[in-house]
């Protein structure tokens, strides 16, 4: 394991995990990972289907607590409080942005997809959502195909705009983190690579944890990349590095250049 | 799954309170009439009146099934958001529903005739059987048999029995219908429980419900209908009396069950997509 020659220690991390364990009933999904997340990088994160990607991140903004039956065990720390213990779990989500593989539209108009996170947490003021609905929307680059109907039903717009629109309502509480779950799976070429220059401008802004599919997704935008395989993480370094010749495992080299995965 | 939180208590505390001061002041209505008036003299007025009766039945009707579907959606939203899938309460009452829904709406309409009516003894305190139009579903009693209050407590006990399962079961359903992906996605916009049940899995399920709550009433109604019909033919003293109540609640039944059919086919179950 070469989980450490990282060359942005000196920033502090703004997610700590640490020892992580999480089981669905007997059956394990992650078994004792730990890594840590450094302000304003892009970590990718790549494995094969079944690998615990999507646990992790449910993790993190505390959804997994939905499913029935599993079991948590180690400690996820967000700008140093564990999110376990945390008392508003509600302050904790809007911490985070959360972009589904499938786009999810809320049954609502476009606009109100937007404006739904700073309405809970109690934005009124027209004027203010206003401006969060097209600030959200430009960040997205969806503004200009939207702008003139954003009454319309979200669920009505096609693929790629619907998972457009998931990102500006994932940025509408102004998070830290931004948190994608193989965004492009739905999604044509050309709007994921619109999508990844939207994610290059959001990297000065907010840290990004990129969930990928495409593994060269990751060599395109991430600073850093782990590697993760059936609930371990075999390898976490820099992008570079796990896509060099010599990347720390085997398992890393094979599965970054098809061999398998 | 967490408690609810004193807010969540406190405004399902007063739907339960509102409900059960509705009940009570249809309680204290029929109590205020029990022994008021001659049973025998009320039903010579019927027969040559029948239609104010007529209306009074099914004003009835309504009132008791509005409470039962209340009542049923009630339960449904505690037990399916509320209480977690193991607790006993839930199980016990989940396992009662699916037994009680499961049963034939005329097996209820029998019960009511074979069993309850003759043991509150009834029929004895009208002397002989009841009067044209009486040997139907409970639901009908209290105005054909206005002072009694036993009858009043049958019809509200066969529609516990028959409308609150059934709306039960199809709220529960309903609820279950809502993808999962959009209850996670708004909790994970920082959304509180409350949040999620007003703005999404409410909007989303209410025609299911609905169509669920007008399926039960139908089956009801139906079935006071075929309690009317066979009496009409069997017993009634002036032939044709009772055809325009027959026609009433036969065609309210099949109102209702063409209504929910239409809501559930325009409202298709939301397809989940999960990853
Ligand atoms: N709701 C669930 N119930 C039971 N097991 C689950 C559930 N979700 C995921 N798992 C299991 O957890 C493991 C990790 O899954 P997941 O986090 O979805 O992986 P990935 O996102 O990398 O494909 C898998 O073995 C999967 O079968
Ligand atoms: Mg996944």
């Amino acid at each position: 394991m070469n989980t450490n020659s990282d060359r942005r220690s000196h920033t502090a991390p703004i997610i700590e995990i640490n020892d992580l364990t999480v089981r669905y009933g007997d059956k394990p999904a992650l078994n004792g990972i730990s890594f840590d997340v450094y302000k304003n990088e892009i970590l990718g994160i790549i494995g094969p289907a079944q690998s615990g990607k999507t646990t992790l991140l449910k993790v993190i903004n505390r959804t997994l607590e939905f499913t029935a039956g599993t079991t948590v065990e180690g400690s996820v720390k967000l700008d140093g409080v564990d999110v376990n213990t945390v008392g508003d779990v509600y302050g904790l989500r809007r911490k985070i942005g959360m972009v589904l593989p499938l786009p999810v539209g809320l049954p609502l108009s476009i606009y109100d997809n937007v404006a739904f996170a700073p309405r809970t947490a109690g934005v009124r003021a027209k004027s203010e959502l206003d401006e969060i609905v097209e600030r959200c929307l430009q960040q997205a680059a969806l503004w200009d195909e939207v702008k003139d109907r954003l009454n319309t039903l979200g669920t009505k717009l096609s693929g790629g705009q619907q998972q457009r629109l998931t990102i500006a309502r994932a940025l509408s509480h102004q998070p830290e983190i931004l948190c994608l779950d193989e965004f492009s799976i739905a999604v044509d070429p050309i709007t994921t690579m619109r999508i990844e220059d939207v994610l290059k401008e959001l990297r000065a802004e907010m840290t990004i944890l990129l969930v990928t599919n495409l593994v060269q997704q990751a060599k395109r935008l991430a600073n850093r990349t782990a590697f993760m395989l059936n609930g371990d993480l075999v390898e976490i370094d820099t992008t570079d590095v796990i896509f060099s010749d010599s990347p720390g495992s085997q398992a890393t080299y094979d599965y970054v250049n098809g061999t398998f995965g | 799954m967490s408690r609810p939180n004193p807010k969540q208590k406190f405004a399902l505390q007063s739907i339960a309170l509102l409900t059960l001061g509705v009940v009570s002041v249809l309680v204290w209505n029929v109590l205020k009439k029990t022994y008021l008036s001659d049973v025998q003299v009320l039903s010579v007025a019927r027969v040559s009146d029948p239609l104010p009766n007529l209306f009074g039945d099914i004003y009835f009707f309504l009132s008791i099934s509005f409470l039962g579907v209340l009542l049923g959606i009630t339960c449904a939203f505690y037990l399916e958001e509320w209480l977690p899938e193991t607790n006993w309460v839930r199980c016990l009452i989940e396992g009662q529903v699916s037994i009680l829904s499961g049963v034939p709406s005329l097996l209820y309409g029998l019960l009511v005739v074979t069993v309850f009516l003759p043991y509150s003894g009834a029929f004895q305190r009208t002397q002989g059987f009841p009067p044209a139009g009486d040997l139907n579903t409970a639901s009908l009693q209290v105005s054909s048999f206005q002072g009694d209050t036993t009858l009043f407590y049958i019809a509200v006990l066969t529609f516990v029995l028959l409308v609150v399962p059934r709306v039960i079961k199809a709220t529960q359903e309903a609820l279950r219908s809502v993808p999962i992906p959009i209850r996670e996605s708004a909790y994970a916009l920082g959304a509180n429980r409350w949040q999620v049940l007003t703005k999404h899995v409410v909007p989303l399920s209410l025609p299911r419900v609905v169509a669920g709550a007008c399926r039960a009433m139908s089956c009801a109604l139906a079935v006071s209908a075929l309690f009317i019909g066979i009496y009409i033919s069997g017993y009634t003293i002036q032939p044709g009396q009772m055809s325009g109540r027959f026609a009433l609640f036969l065609g309210a039944a099949l109102l209702l069950s063409i209504f929910s059919s239409f809501l559930s086919q325009r409202y298709p179950l939301a397809s989940t997509r999960h990853i």
